[in-house]
């Protein structure tokens, strides 16, 4: 449907923008195709139209931010008359109405100096360490623009807002990835662990609870003391941390940003939960702000790319351009237009150095 | 009442005989060939006849080498929202028995007692040893505990330990017992889990030997009942039989 993004014609092809009223028409349509990453879109448009306004309120609040805002992304591609073709979100404060429940990874070693034994023991310990943690939530994007640099964007773009607006974030960040399950929803880990005390299969315990917050009802029932990992069954054992190939995608690029992906594990799929401090991250940490300057001629000098961010609020915009050499970034006129910035205002600019991954695969 | 039994201290000529009734390993806490026979272990016999039954009486257990039992606790997890109300079981680690008074190491000849035959010998060697008891100076916590065998294949596996113990010590337990006595369970104790293990995470083999005796064991269990012992939640760390226990004030020792 798109030509092929090449490494040419992606600088200022994409960009990321707060998702509007307008936009649920294609988020509906981006919800219901083939996506790769993490989905938390709903399909039902009562229920998108909500994921919006209350996106839509997060954004326009100039209060000091309460902590329930969650904020939804959008990615147009500009080069296809600005269809939607990504959306990502960001959750000001895990658990923000009640607790967030993760599985901490801890391991104990025990020893017989008698027997001669001595063993490492993996434990899992229901915890609500990430509580009030500022969370990434859900990454889609359309299989066509897996391997340019609209990912990237996407993922990166959101830091990009949260390094801006710190007042209204945690200095903490944690994001869920899934975990494995097969075609059929069956869950190794859920089997193991959830299962046995529930009765029931992941699907009917998530809809019973019925939603985002009231997933709580279901950690409640987990048993409270540490899980002791060697007791499960060797599958559920296999399948503890490791990630579903769909979520590989937005999963490297958290690697990449200093996401740890090792200390916290979902409590109902087994899946991942990276965290870092947002300080650390890539991305933040080579974040400095530049003003714009507008060139007439294209240039077509460049060394490797960077993420340009106008830091509003319902205003802010991200792209990815060519990487400049001076201490303002030079913006094409029609780049200016679509950042929504005259020359000599301020723009946040960050060095992206995932090009090798996203000219990937062709 | 002459049953023709006589009560007496394991003496040099009996181990022999001894040995092949007790299970694999505990026949190194017997006393050694040549050396005094303790006091606690007290043998029944015919007047002038063979050995029948043996017993080791212990008094403050764990006390020297800690001593480790699960305790089976109960917890509600409850979901209102849900209209779901689940009960599940943990095992507890701990030395809660500590220091009691300990019957241990029941064991008869079974080849040459039929059922009456061994609950006879056996009321016999209990009334003794709950006598000798008695003459102690009670404490105001005095207990009294035996621990029953659990289930066990035709091959001596646990399948409690095969579901929990396993997980955590691979080697052979009856070469460990083989080479350390009863006190192998002290030392596996150290490897074994120190917080709560729901019992949902075991399989259900092991589930479902939880607190449940050999049924070779069950002549035993009786005359332990109509001592007054019961099952306090309490089961062995090594193959989940229940331990019966008692205040020793309260038990009442079988007519001997």
């Amino acid at each position: 449907m798109n030509a092929p993004a090449t490494e040419a014609n992606q600088a200022g092809r994409y960009l990321l923008r707060p998702a509007q009223a307008g936009d649920l028409p294609g988020l509906l349509r981006l919800a219901s195709q083939r996506a790769i990453g993490i989905s938390s879109l709903p399909l039902q448009r009562d229920a998108l139209r909500e994921r919006i306004e209350s996106s839509a309120l997060a954004f326009a609040s100039d209060d000091a931010p309460s902590g329930d805002e969650t904020y939804l992304f959008v990615l147009e591609d500009r080069a296809a008359a600005g269809e939607l073709i990504g959306t990502a979100g960001i959750a000001a404060a895990a658990g923000f109405h009640d607790r967030f429940y993760a599985y901490r990874n801890e391991f104990v070693v025990q020893a017989s100096t008698a027997l001669g034994a001595r063993n490492r023991i993996h434990t899992l310990h229901l915890c609500h360490d990430l509580t009030g943690v500022t969370l990434l939530t859900g990454f889609h994007i359309q299989v066509d623009h897996a391997h340019t640099l609209a990912p990237q964007l996407l993922s990166r773009g959101r830091l990009m807002f949260i390094a801006a607006h710190p007042e209204r974030f945690s200095e903490r960040i944690a994001a869920e990835n899934p975990g494995i399950a097969d075609d059929s929803g069956r869950c190794p880990f859920w089997d193991a662990v959830g299962r046995r005390f529930f009765g029931m299969d992941t699907a009917a315990a998530e809809a019973l609870a019925g939603g985002r917050t009231h997933k709580n009802w279901i950690a409640e029932l987990l048993p409270q003391s540490p899980i002791y990992v060697p007791l499960l069954p060797e599958e559920a054992q296999w399948s503890l941390g490791q990630l579903h190939p769909v979520g590989e995608l937005p999963f490297g690029i958290l690697m990449d940003e200093g996401f740890d992906g090792d200390n916290y594990v979902n409590v109902f799929d087994g899946g991942p939960t990276a965290d870092s401090r947002v300080a650390l991250l890539k991305t933040v940490a080579g974040r400095r702000r530049v003003r714009a300057s507008l060139r007439r001629v294209e240039s077509a000098v460049s060394t490797g790319w960077q993420l340009v961010a106008r830091p509003g609020r319902e205003d802010f915009r991200a792209t990815v351009l060519p990487r400049g050499t001076g201490r303002s970034v030079v913006l094409g006129e029609d780049e200016a237009l679509a950042l929504g910035v005259a020359a000599g205002e301020w723009l946040d600019v960050a060095p992206l150095e995932a090009a090798a991954a996203a000219d990937g695969p062709a | 009442m002459s049953t023709g039994l006589v009560v007496r201290h394991v003496q040099e000529h009996d181990l022999p005989t001894v040995q092949a009734w007790l299970r694999p390993g505990m026949a190194r806490d017997l006393p050694s060939t040549g050396a005094e026979a303790p006091e606690q272990w007290l043998l029944v016999a015919h007047e002038g006849g063979a050995a029948l039954a043996c017993l080791r009486l212990r008094r403050a257990i764990g006390l020297d080498l800690p001593r480790h039992w699960y305790h089976v606790g109960c917890v509600v997890h409850a979901a209102a929202e849900l209209g779901l109300v689940h009960r599940m079981h943990t095992l507890q680690l701990g030395n809660d028995l500590t220091g009691a008074s300990e019957l241990a190491d029941v064991a008869w000849d079974r080849q040459a007692l039929d059922l009456p035959g061994s609950a006879r010998v056996l009321s016999h060697l209990l009334g003794a040893a709950l006598q000798r008891l008695a003459g102690d100076r009670p404490g105001p916590t005095a207990r009294l505990i035996v621990e029953l065998p659990g289930l066990r294949d035709a091959q001596g596996r646990s399948p409690f330990w095969e579901g929990l113990g396993r997980h955590f010590y691979d080697a052979d337990p009856v070469a460990a017992a083989l080479r350390f006595g009863s006190a192998w369970c002290s030392h596996v104790a150290a490897l074994l889990p120190r917080q709560p293990v729901y019992t949902s995470f075991l399989c259900d083999a092991a589930q479902a030997a939880v607190a449940q005796v050999d049924p070779a064991a069950r002549v035993l269990m009786d005359l332990l009942w109509q001592a007054g012992l019961r099952y306090a939640h309490h089961v062995c760390i090594d193959d989940g039989g229940p331990v019966f226990e008692c205040a020793t004030d309260l038990v009442v020792a079988p007519a001997a």
